[in-house]
């Protein structure tokens, strides 16, 4: 995308009018582009001073109380959520990193069998491997396991799996995602960017590929719950492939 | 009065980090800094006291529950607050349009009859007067599709479709319709000072 094409398609980026995919390209074009970048500052200063001038107005006194009494209520709520049994709370961060360990090695294995071994045999393990997950979901909190199949857009080879655990934020749990690719014959660098439908993108650590296959994995404190979907670019910016991301 | 506001980057991500820790102290500084603005747009967007307070409390809701994607790199925090509310006011007109076309359908009124009392209208007549000032820099075709865009939620290509204009055109008024506004705010900014 050129600055020309970008800048005449940021007022619509601003008012978040632009579709999925137009408006990942938009914000790709202008993590990179300081000019752009610029642009778009001007035109938030414009909405701000349309705000500033058309709609400020006192809201009634009362209203502050309402509001903040609200946001009290939300995070009392939250700290509701159930307690894991006692056995399972001692040593939380052990726990976790444990846990975390466990799940990577049952995704390697589910990954490795997705790409190397007969379907029936997937089958047998994939029944396993959900006992597995609901034990291990269980363990960490109860949160969900999310996972994808990484689909290669046309003319691409990439494909590959994406699995996600949510966290709880709240409540010092870690989330985590792992994405594992292959692409016979290429060696070079590539990008996991996670996608939610309001727009809002995740960029992971780049993935190098070494004799057609590489992984990435983050280990964050971010609420990654509302992405659902996952695209993998290489150097040059393009979408080579992409995943629908569901729970397991 | 300064309209036009370089706001801290850093702060701002303090902020939101501190609102997002469950900082009560953080919640009132957001409340002080921008419930007037989304109130306001309540009014202009959704036309009446009870529904523009109910847009300032889902939009701290709403905040307060994605806070944690906040971006600096990626946005002023002000825009980030006000597109929220503008979303969530766009939500609520097409609900408010939706269910009175099936209202109308079946011929039952309206329990909770949302036309604006004596008191609310004067706010919204006040209201009406400083957009019209505020918007008089502009040409009357960069005013309409800012005005369709933003507070109609309408997206350019509709605004084409309704004004019969091509959609490239949209797009350049309501650019040079937000550059207009910003350079205006920051002639009466220099002028305050």
């Amino acid at each position: 995308m050129t600055c020309e094409e970008v800048r005449e398609l940021l007022p619509e980026h601003l008012l978040s009018s632009l579709d999925e995919v137009t408006d990942a390209d938009v914000r790709r074009h202008l993590r990179g582009c300081a000019a752009c970048r610029d642009e778009r500052m001007k035109l938030e200063e414009g909405v701000a001073a349309l705000s500033r001038a058309v709609h400020d107005q006192d809201p009634p006194d009362e209203l502050r109380d309402r509001v903040l009494g609200a946001l009290e209520e939300e995070w009392k709520d939250a700290e509701r959520v159930p307690v894991a049994p006692r056995a399972l709370t001692r040593s939380r961060s052990r726990s976790v990193w444990t846990a975390v360990a466990a799940a990577i090695a049952v995704v390697l294995v589910a990954g490795s069998l997705a790409w190397g071994s007969a379907q029936a045999h997937k089958a047998q393990l994939a029944s396993a491997n959900a006992g597995s997950y609901r034990d291990l979901l269980s363990f960490l909190g109860g949160k969900e396991f999310r996972v994808g199949t990484i689909n290669p857009s046309p003319g691409s080879t990439v494909q590959g799996q994406v699995l996600l655990y949510d966290g709880d934020a709240h409540h010092g749990w870690s989330s985590w995602g792992l994405v594992l690719v292959k692409a016979p014959g290429f060696d070079g660098k590539a990008t996991a960017t996670l996608l939610g439908p309001d727009g809002d993108a995740y960029t992971w650590p780049p993935i190098s590929f070494h004799d057609g296959q590489g992984a990435a994995w983050i280990v964050t404190h971010k609420d990654m719950t509302a992405y659902d979907r996952l695209t993998i670019t290489s150097s040059d910016g393009s979408v080579v492939a992409s995943a629908s991301i569901h729970p397991a | 009065m300064h309209l036009v506001r370089t706001d801290d980057p850093g702060a701002d991500a303090a902020l939101m980090t501190a609102f997002a820790g469950r900082d009560e102290r953080a919640a009132g500084a957001l409340y002080d800094r921008f419930a007037s603005r989304i109130y306001g747009l309540g009014i202009v967007m959704l036309g009446n006291d009870q529904a523009a307070q109910d847009l300032v409390q889902d939009t701290f809701m709403k905040l307060v529950r994605t806070a944690e994607r906040f971006d600096p790199a990626r946005g002023r925090l002000e825009t980030w607050v006000l597109l929220t509310a503008r979303s969530l006011a766009i939500d609520g007109l097409r609900r408010r349009v939706l269910e009175s076309r099936s209202l109308h359908a079946v011929g039952i009124p309206r329990e909770d009859d949302p036309s604006p009392g004596p008191e609310e209208r004067a706010t919204v007549a006040d209201l009406s007067a400083r957009a019209r000032r505020a918007m008089a820099v502009l040409s009357p075709e960069q005013r309409s599709a800012l005005e369709l865009a933003y507070f109609g939620g309408r997206t350019t290509a509709e605004v084409a479709a309704l004004e019969g204009i091509p959609q490239g055109t949209v797009k350049t008024r309501i650019r040079a319709a937000l550059l207009r506004l910003r350079d205006e705010m920051a002639k009466e900014a220099d002028h305050d000072v």
